[in-house]
């Protein structure tokens, strides 16, 4: 393959037709938002947009959606701060401590992340229902608050954080807490920075979770808002396709800007597996 | 003083680790192991104190209901589809990005955007391209004279619907990682394996295939996870129908659990689902590791 230079130039050009086809879906999302729904419906498809914006005003009028984003940015943002706080603290005992346990405590976090999510519903639910903290932010919150991965990570940096590091801020007379925030934290940035970016994107795009664990606006995030939206506008699909819009666009925002960052975290976590 | 400062270290790192422990406790390890407790309760949802013990009934009951085992091989069908094809069609693309072209990063991004979007919203998208009278498919179908489909309103079509979106929205995850794992392979091997005349395909055989089978484990096991529990796209795109042709496992769990209140019985379902994760991983773990030696 590498000792002709038309196969190289076929390589790129299939790359690039599937690449095309992969982002197919949003051109199209964009082109039906933009068009009148007779157009939407037409055979031959109209393949270019017509400027009805008026869809994005009729769909953004039908549902509480500044509240569904409002809710949605407050639970990611505190879920995130959260978790960076939780897997900051753990990882920085599991990372840089003595204490007996350690390594037995350190597979046991491990072993968690065996349990999957479906299986919790139920049992979660019933907790949280004990707790009245179903139909709250709460319940969207708290339960996502400490993160393996987070841990996992940290822990990974701290350990190749020199202990003459802390030894010289010992002398000092520091206290741990302060060599946690004055020094290990800003050395830590580029890791709390991915884990800061997976856990909102986590958080802004889960579904089942508040799905079942609110029934009110007041509290529910822009994706359960969505699909309640589908519910009752599923026949609308020019208004359909102008909220899809609008509630993609916050998260493809963040991966174009922060792109770096998202790869580097899947190469980290790839990292992480050894035969 | 230095058994005082030990003992002092150790109490601060109990301290440091115990939000995570507290929150792990509550939401993870207590609830795996009380939804054993409720999976032998005939569970009352409104009033928990009008429970009744049952002992294994729900068990028997599950093993006995056809729709379990109609759910299985839903399951089953989700995972076969999506899992070996998606582990496939990453690693062809990923061998085609590891040769830089200008324009690579931009390629990347367009396969690994998918994958970053919330999925209610992209299955929106690929509910109206899959729609029967007004969607793009059938209209490219009609265009080819070929004969159309009812794709998500039909018993047939619906789970390799599902299977479509569900490969779109996972490729870039599964690109990025074989792309980790390609760049950790020394290129040396592939030179030496030249210089020896291995022609492209024997020197992906032989040396990266073999040495990339940490991340076709990883992979794996991921994709297989994530399958097993896949909810939201079914909800969203087929509601598990027509005819529970896309009811899977996870999605019967959800609809006993919170649509017909049969808490117990959907508890038990939860741990059968969890002991069938739990001993696919190790299977899978099992038989990579023999064919790794």
């Amino acid at each position: 393959m590498r000792h002709h230079p038309w196969l190289n130039i076929l390589r790129i050009i299939l790359v690039v037709v599937l690449a095309l086809l992969f982002v197919f879906p949003f051109y199209w999302v964009v082109v039906t938002s933009l068009n009148t729904s007779g157009q939407a419906l037409q055979y031959p498809p109209v393949l270019l947009p017509h400027g009805q914006f008026g869809n994005y005003v009729r769909a953004w009028s039908g549902a509480p959606w500044l509240r569904y984003f409002g809710n949605t940015l407050f639970i990611a943002t505190v879920t995130t701060l959260l978790v960076l706080l939780t897997s900051l603290l753990a990882g920085f005992a599991f990372g840089t401590m003595r204490f007996p346990g350690k390594s037995l405590l350190f597979m046991a976090f491990l072993a968690l992340m065996m349990i999957p999510q479906t299986v919790l519903l139920i049992p979660d639910y019933i907790l949280l229902q004990d707790f009245n903290w179903l139909n709250t932010y709460w319940a969207q919150i708290v339960p996502w608050g400490a993160s393996v991965f987070g841990i996992f990570m940290l822990r990974q940096f701290f350990l190749t954080l020199p202990s003459d590091y802390w030894e010289a801020a010992q002398l000092d007379g520091a206290g741990r807490l302060y060599f946690l925030w004055k020094i290990a934290v800003p050395a830590a940035r580029p890791s709390l920075i991915t884990i800061g970016l997976y856990t909102f994107l986590g958080s802004w795009n889960s579904f089942l979770w508040p799905f079942i664990m609110t029934n009110s606006a007041a509290v529910q995030p822009v994706e359960v808002g969505l699909s309640n939206f589908l519910g009752t506008n599923g026949t609308d699909w020019t208004g359909l396709s102008a909220a899809v819009v609008y509630t993609t666009l916050p998260v493809l925002v963040l991966f174009l800007i922060a792109q770096k960052q998202f790869m580097k975290g899947m190469y980290s976590g790839a990292g992480g597996i050894k035969g | 003083m230095t058994g005082k400062r030990t003992r002092l270290e150790a109490f601060q790192a109990y301290l440091y680790l115990s939000p995570s422990a507290l929150i792990f406790l509550a939401f993870t390890l207590l609830p795996a192991f009380y939804v054993l407790y409720i999976g032998l309760f005939n569970w009352n949802f409104l009033n928990t104190s009008m429970s009744k013990f049952v002992g294994f009934s729900n068990y028997t009951a599950l093993l006995k209901s056809p729709e379990l085992w109609h759910s299985l091989i839903a399951t089953f069908y989700f995972v076969l589809g999506s899992v070996p094809v998606g582990i496939f069609a990453a690693l062809f693309i990923a061998l085609l990005l590891m040769r830089p072209f200008r324009g690579l990063g931009l390629v990347r991004l367009m396969f690994f955007a998918p994958y970053v979007t919330p999925v209610v919203s992209t299955s929106i998208v690929w509910l109206w391209l899959f729609n029967p009278q007004f969607g793009l498919f059938n209209a490219i179908l009609h265009f080819l004279h070929l004969p159309q489909i009812g794709w998500v309103q039909s018993a047939r079509w619906a789970m390799p619907s599902v299977i479509l979106y569900t490969l779109w929205h996972t490729m870039g995850f599964n690109i990025i990682i074989f792309m980790a794992g390609l760049t950790t392979i020394p290129s040396e091997l592939g030179e030496v394996a030249r210089i020896d005349g291995a022609s492209a395909w024997q020197e992906f055989w032989h040396v990266t295939w073999p040495l990339l089978t940490p991340t076709t484990l990883f992979v794996t096991v991921i994709n297989t996870i994530g399958a097993l529990q896949a909810f939201t796209q079914f909800f969203t795109l087929t509601n598990g129908g027509p005819a529970g042709s896309t009811t899977t496992a996870s999605f019967l769990l959800f609809q006993q659990a919170f649509v017909f209140y049969h808490t117990g019985y959907a508890a038990a379902l939860a741990v059968l689902l969890f002991i069938i994760i739990a001993a696919l991983t190790l299977v899978q773990m099992r038989v990579s590791r023999s064919e790794a030696y």
